[in-house]
C-alpha cells in the first residue's frame, strides 16, 4: 500500500527534475507529463482499497449497505483523475505543437536559446 | 435576479465559444460582414447583464433555496454535490471579469480586424471568460481547478495566437511555468482530499483544524505557489513580461485586468476562507513588497511600452498583496479596492498601447515620439491612466493607495508604508518617461501622418478613463462597491454556514 505513495512521489520528483534541469523542450514536456502522472497515481492511491469492489450499489448489496461501504473503493479520486488526465492531454498536445513551431522559428529545441524577446 | 443566473453566467460563454465557428461559417456563406464580432459583443453584454443582476439580489440578502446564494447543481445539496456559492467576494471578482471582458470584446472589433482566424480568436476569448467565471463562482475546490485549467489553456493559445516567433517563445515559457503551477495546485487538492475527504470549499474549511499543523502547511504552500505563478508574484513572475508583450494587445488587456483579478481571488479564497490562515498574511505582505519594488525597478529599464506595462502590472499586484496581507479590515479593503482600480487603469493602458501599435505598428519607445500632435485624445487618456496608476490625486489610484498606506501604519508596519510610497514615486517616474518618449519630444519623420485612434477603439478607453476619474473624485463610491467583498473575506464563518446551512 505504501509502495504506491513512494512511487508517486518518485514520479513527481523525476518530473520536476526533467522540468527544471533538462535542456530540450521535448524532454521538458515529457517531464511535465510524468509529474502530473505522479500526482494522478497519488490521487488514485488515496481511494484504493485492496480487494475493494466498484462503488455501484446493485442487487443484494442493498440489504447490506454498511458492508458495501466498508468494501467499496472511493469513486471520487477516480473521477478527478479522469478529468485531470483529459486536461493533461490537452496541455501536452498543445505544448508539443508549440515545440514544433519553435523549432521552425528558431531551429533548436533548447529553451535557453529562446530568448530573443528580452533583447 | 435572472433565474438560474449563477449557472447561466458560466454556461453562456461556453455556448458562445462553441457557436462562434458556426456563426463564422454561416456568415461567410451568406456574405454577412462582421457577424461574429456583433455576435460576440451581444453575448458578452448579455453575460454582463446576467452577472450584474446578481448584485441587487445579494445586497438585499435574497434567498432562493437551491438557487441563490448557493446554487446546487443537479439538486445535490453540498457537501455531496458540486455547488456554486455566491458571496460578496465572488461577485466582486465576477463583475470585474464580466465588465473588462465586455470592453475587451468591443475593443477587439477594430483592434483585431487585420488578423486572420478570428473565429478561433473569439472562441478562445469566450473559453477564457467561461473559465474565469467558473473559478469566480464555484464553491468546489476541484471544480475551481478545472476552470482554472480551462482559463490557463485558452490563455496559452491566445498568447500564441499570431504564431510569430515572439508569440511562440512567450507562449511556451508561459505554458511550462504555468502548467507547473497548476500541477502544484492539483497536488495540493490531492493532499487536502487525503486529509479531509471532501472537496467542497466550505466543508473543507469547517473540517480543517484551526491551529496550523505541518500537515496543513504543505498544501497551503502548494496553493500559494500555484496561484502565485498565475498572478506573477515575484519570484514566480518570469513568464509574465514575455507573455504580455507578445500577446495581441486586446488579450494583454484582458490578462492584466481580468485574469490577474481571478488569480488574486483564488488566492484569497483559498488562503483566507479555506485555511483561515490570516497568520500567513504577513508573508504575503512581504512578498507583495518585494513584488512591487522589483516590478517598478524592472519597469524603469524597459524600452518597450507593453513590456513596461507588464512589469508595472507585477508592481501593482504587489500593492494588492500588501493590502490583503496586512489582514486588517482596512488593509483588505485597500487591497481589494486597489485590485478593482488596477483592473480599470491597467486594461486602459494596455488598450492605449494597442491603439499605438494599431496606428504606428510598433510599441518600441525608441522609435516613437512627438505623437501628441497626431493623437491628442489618446495622449490625454494615457496621461489620465499614468497619473491614476501612480496614485496622484484626484484619480482612483490615489484613493486605494492611500487606504493601503493608512492600513500599513495602523497595522504597526510604517516601514511597509514608506516602501510603498517610494515605489509610488518610481511608478510616476517610469510613466513620465514613457509619456515623454511616446507623446513628447522629437517626432520621427515617418510618423507625421499618423491619425487619431479610431472611435470604436477609443470608446472603451474613454469609458475606463471616466471610471478612473469618478472613483478618484468619489472614493466613497468605490469603497461601497468593495465593502461586501471585504466583509466576505473577513467572515469565512458566514460563507461556511451559507453553503452548508445548519448541517
Amino acid at each position: 500500500m505504501d509502495f504506491n505513495y513512494i512511487i508517486a512521489m518518485l514520479l513527481v520528483a523525476l518530473g520536476l527534475y526533467c522540468l527544471l534541469l533538462k535542456r530540450n523542450l521535448i524532454k521538458i514536456i515529457i517531464g511535465l507529463a510524468v509529474l502530473t502522472d505522479g500526482i494522478h497515481l497519488f490521487l488514485i492511491s488515496l481511494g484504493y482499497r485492496s480487494g475493494g469492489i466498484a462503488a455501484i450499489v446493485s442487487g443484494e448489496m442493498f440489504s447490506d449497505l454498511p458492508g458495501f461501504a466498508a468494501r467499496a473503493v472511493d469513486p471520487i479520486p477516480q473521477a478527478l483523475v479522469l478529468t485531470s488526465i483529459v486536461i493533461n492531454i490537452c496541455i501536452v498536445a498543445f505544448a508539443l505543437s508549440l515545440a514544433i513551431y519553435s523549432y521552425r522559428h528558431y531551429g533548436t529545441l533548447d529553451p535557453s536559446k529562446l530568448r530573443r524577446l528580452k533583447e | 435576479m435572472i433565474p438560474h443566473a449563477p449557472i447561466l453566467a458560466i454556461v453562456l460563454p461556453l455556448f458562445a465559444a462553441f457557436l462562434m465557428p458556426v456563426v463564422g461559417i454561416l456568415a461567410r456563406r451568406r456574405g454577412i460582414k462582421r457577424a461574429r464580432e456583433w455576435f460576440a459583443i451581444a453575448a458578452v453584454l448579455v453575460e454582463l447583464v446576467i452577472v450584474a443582476s446578481m448584485i441587487p439580489a445579494l445586497r438585499e440578502g435574497q434567498i432562493i433555496p437551491g438557487q441563490f446564494p448557493v446554487y446546487e447543481l443537479g439538486g445535490w445539496s453540498p457537501p455531496w454535490g458540486i455547488n456554486l456559492a455566491i458571496d460578496g467576494l465572488n461577485l466582486f471578482a465576477a463583475v470585474i471579469v464580466a465588465g473588462i471582458s465586455a470592453l475587451v470584446v468591443i475593443y477587439s472589433f477594430v483592434c483585431m480586424e487585420r488578423d486572420h482566424g478570428l473565429d478561433q480568436y473569439y472562441t478562445l476569448l469566450f473559453l477564457i471568460l467561461a473559465g474565469m467565471m467558473g473559478v469566480a463562482l464555484t464553491g468546489d475546490i476541484f471544480n475551481l481547478y478545472v476552470f482554472f485549467e480551462i482559463m490557463c489553456i485558452s490563455s496559452y493559445a491566445l498568447v500564441a495566437f499570431r504564431r510569430k516567433w515572439q508569440s511562440i517563445e512567450a507562449s511556451i515559457k508561459y505554458l511550462i511555468v504555468s502548467s507547473l503551477g497548476t500541477s502544484v495546485i492539483l497536488l495540493g487538492i490531492a493532499l487536502l482530499y487525503g486529509m479531509v475527504g471532501s472537496l467542497n470549499i466550505a466543508h473543507l474549511a469547517q473540517k480543517l483544524p484551526l491551529e496550523p499543523t505541518s500537515a496543513i502547511i504543505v498544501p497551503l504552500a502548494l496553493f500559494v505557489t500555484g496561484f502565485g505563478i498565475k498572478i506573477a508574484m515575484v519570484p514566480l513572475h518570469m513568464w509574465q513580461p514575455d507573455a504580455y508583450q507578445a500577446a495581441p494587445s486586446a488579450v494583454a488587456a484582458l490578462f492584466s485586468g481580468a485574469t490577474a483579478t481571478i488569480g488574486i481571488y483564488a488566492m484569497v479564497r483559498v488562503v483566507y476562507t479555506l485555511f483561515g490562515a490570516f497568520a500567513i498574511g504577513i508573508m504575503l505582505a512581504v512578498l507583495g513588497l518585494v513584488t512591487m519594488v522589483l516590478g517598478a525597478l524592472m519597469a524603469l529599464a524597459q524600452r518597450d511600452l507593453k513590456r513596461l506595462l507588464a512589469y508595472s502590472c507585477i508592481s501593482q499586484i504587489g500593492y494588492v498583496l500588501l493590502g490583503l496581507g496586512l489582514g486588517t479590515s482596512l488593509g483588505i479593503q485597500g487591497g481589494l479596492f486597489h485590485l478593482f482600480n488596477n483592473a480599470i487603469y491597467k486594461t486602459m493602458l494596455f488598450m492605449i498601447a494597442g491603439a499605438i501599435i494599431y496606428r504606428v505598428g510598433t510599441s518600441n519607445m525608441d522609435r516613437l515620439g512627438g505623437l501628441w500632435k497626431n493623437m491628442p485624445v489618446t495622449a490625454m487618456l494615457f496621461g489620465v491612466g499614468a497619473l491614476a496608476i501612480s496614485g496622484v490625486p484626484p484619480f482612483n489610484g490615489f484613493a486605494s493607495k492611500w487606504t493601503i498606506y493608512v492600513a500599513g501604519i495602523e497595522a504597526g508596519q510604517p516601514v511597509f508604508t514608506i516602501i510603498a510610497l517610494i515605489t509610488s514615486a518610481l511608478t510616476l517616474a517610469y510613466f513620465l518617461k514613457a509619456f515623454n518618449s511616446i507623446f513628447l519630444g522629437q517626432r520621427p519623420k515617418h510618423l507625421s501622418d499618423i491619425k487619431e485612434t479610431p472611435l470604436p477603439m477609443l470608446f472603451p478607453i474613454m469609458l475606463l478613463a471616466v471610471l478612473c476619474i469618478v472613483f478618484g473624485v468619489l472614493p466613497q463610491l468605490g469603497i461601497d462597491i468593495v465593502r461586501p467583498a471585504q466583509e466576505a473575506v473577513m467572515n469565512s464563518g458566514g460563507y461556511i454556514s451559507a453553503v452548508l446551512g445548519g448541517a
